[in-house]
């Protein structure tokens, strides 16, 4: 018992915690029609969190993939994702769409 | 700034997670894998498991178990797999053993919050035994740069004819440097009653393209005290389709 409540002390510290994260990520949007992302290059603040609103307006389903931003995400066909990043030093960092990977190329730039 | 916020912050809590595995009680061996708080949909899975442990106090050369499963996501949150379970008897014929069920849960979007969390569910049962035990653990992940830390802390309950009902903690974490996407070099900690075990692990991925890949683990988790076996391998493949 006495590791339980350990235990949830331990959530709800963190949980306040986290309450300063949340306020007020910058939001970026991020579109995927046939098979490609739009905008290509994508410039957001270095060392900031920042909020990635993704509309996939194709029918099909898409998988946002990045192994320099560390993410990857499955919007699928018609739908919208959110996907969250950073904070990023400032550099490029490639990503790309894992179900079209010849089209769907893009880059997320931080400075 | 920021950033130095972040690893004090970081600190702390992983302070106060060693705090709370100084009094786990798990039995037997908690080394097995360390569980990421993440799910995709549409995503399905072959998975091969096994971990060799090696002690020279004992006297059966070493103990082999193997877990061969199958896994896919039902939705944007929950991931289900199913596992067989053998170990490797003393004519080295391989038994099995036992059976599992496994769901994972993704409770917050990664890099949503401070840490990213899940839950994992586990059920198993004995083939031949009136034995099963229930086990869920909270996830935690987070990352700092190109480091990702992770801990995984389990309840557990064993319970049935063939066994003292009995509740159990354990707790398995992992340090890993995001190296490249084929080679990520980490530290395992593993803690339960009979457990405390540490050592090496290299984990990666090879894209096979059309959405498939292969995902392996390979570790020596060296015991650090007299109930751990003196080395335990562990192995994991994995076949994402």
């Amino acid at each position: 018992m006495r590791i339980l409540m350990r235990a949830a002390l331990i959530v709800l510290l963190w949980l306040a915690g986290i309450r300063g994260v949340l306020a007020d990520k910058p939001v970026f949007k991020l579109e995927i029609r046939n098979h490609l992302f739009f905008p290509e290059v994508l410039v957001v603040p270095a060392n900031t969190r920042i909020k990635l609103l993704v509309r996939n307006h194709d029918p099909s389903p898409e998988e946002f993939e990045s192994y320099e931003l560390n993410r990857e995400k499955v919007i699928m066909g018609k739908r919208n994702a959110v996907i969250f990043i950073g904070p990023l030093l400032p550099g490029e960092y490639p990503f790309f769409g894992e179900f079209h990977p010849e089209t769907a190329l893009g880059t997320v730039i931080a400075e | 700034m920021a950033q130095k916020l972040y690893i004090l912050r970081s600190y702390r809590v992983l302070c106060l997670v060693l705090c709370l595995s100084s009094e786990a009680v798990a039995d037997g061996t908690v080394i097995d894998k360390v569980y990421h708080p993440y799910v995709q949909p549409l995503e399905r899975e072959l998975e091969l498991r096994s971990s060799i442990e090696r002690d020279s106090a004992k006297t059966a050369a070493e103990t082999q178990v193997y877990r061969l499963g199958y896994g896919q996501s039902l939705n944007d949150y929950w991931f289900a797999e199913g596992y067989l379970i053998g170990q490797q008897q003393q004519d080295n014929s391989l038994r099995l053993q036992a059976f599992e069920l496994e769901a994972l849960w993704q409770l917050t979007e990664q890099g949503e919050y401070w840490a990213d969390w899940g839950m994992l569910f586990e059920l198993e049962k004995a083939r031949s035994q009136n034995i099963m035990e229930f086990s869920s653990a909270l996830l935690i992940e987070k990352e700092w740069g190109r480091w990702t830390g992770t801990a995984n802390l389990h309840a557990i309950y064993e319970f049935g004819e063939e066994i003292n009902n009995e509740f159990e903690t354990a707790l398995a974490t992992q340090l890993r440097y995001r190296y490249q996407r084929s080679f990520e070099p980490a530290l395992e900690l593993y803690k339960g009653q009979n457990t405390l075990g540490l050592g090496p692990v290299v984990t990666g991925t090879v894209l096979l393209g059309d959405r498939r890949q292969l995902y392996w683990e390979a570790g020596a988790i060296l015991g650090l005290d007299s109930d751990t076996a003196d080395q335990t391998y562990r192995l994991l493949l994995e076949y994402e389709f």
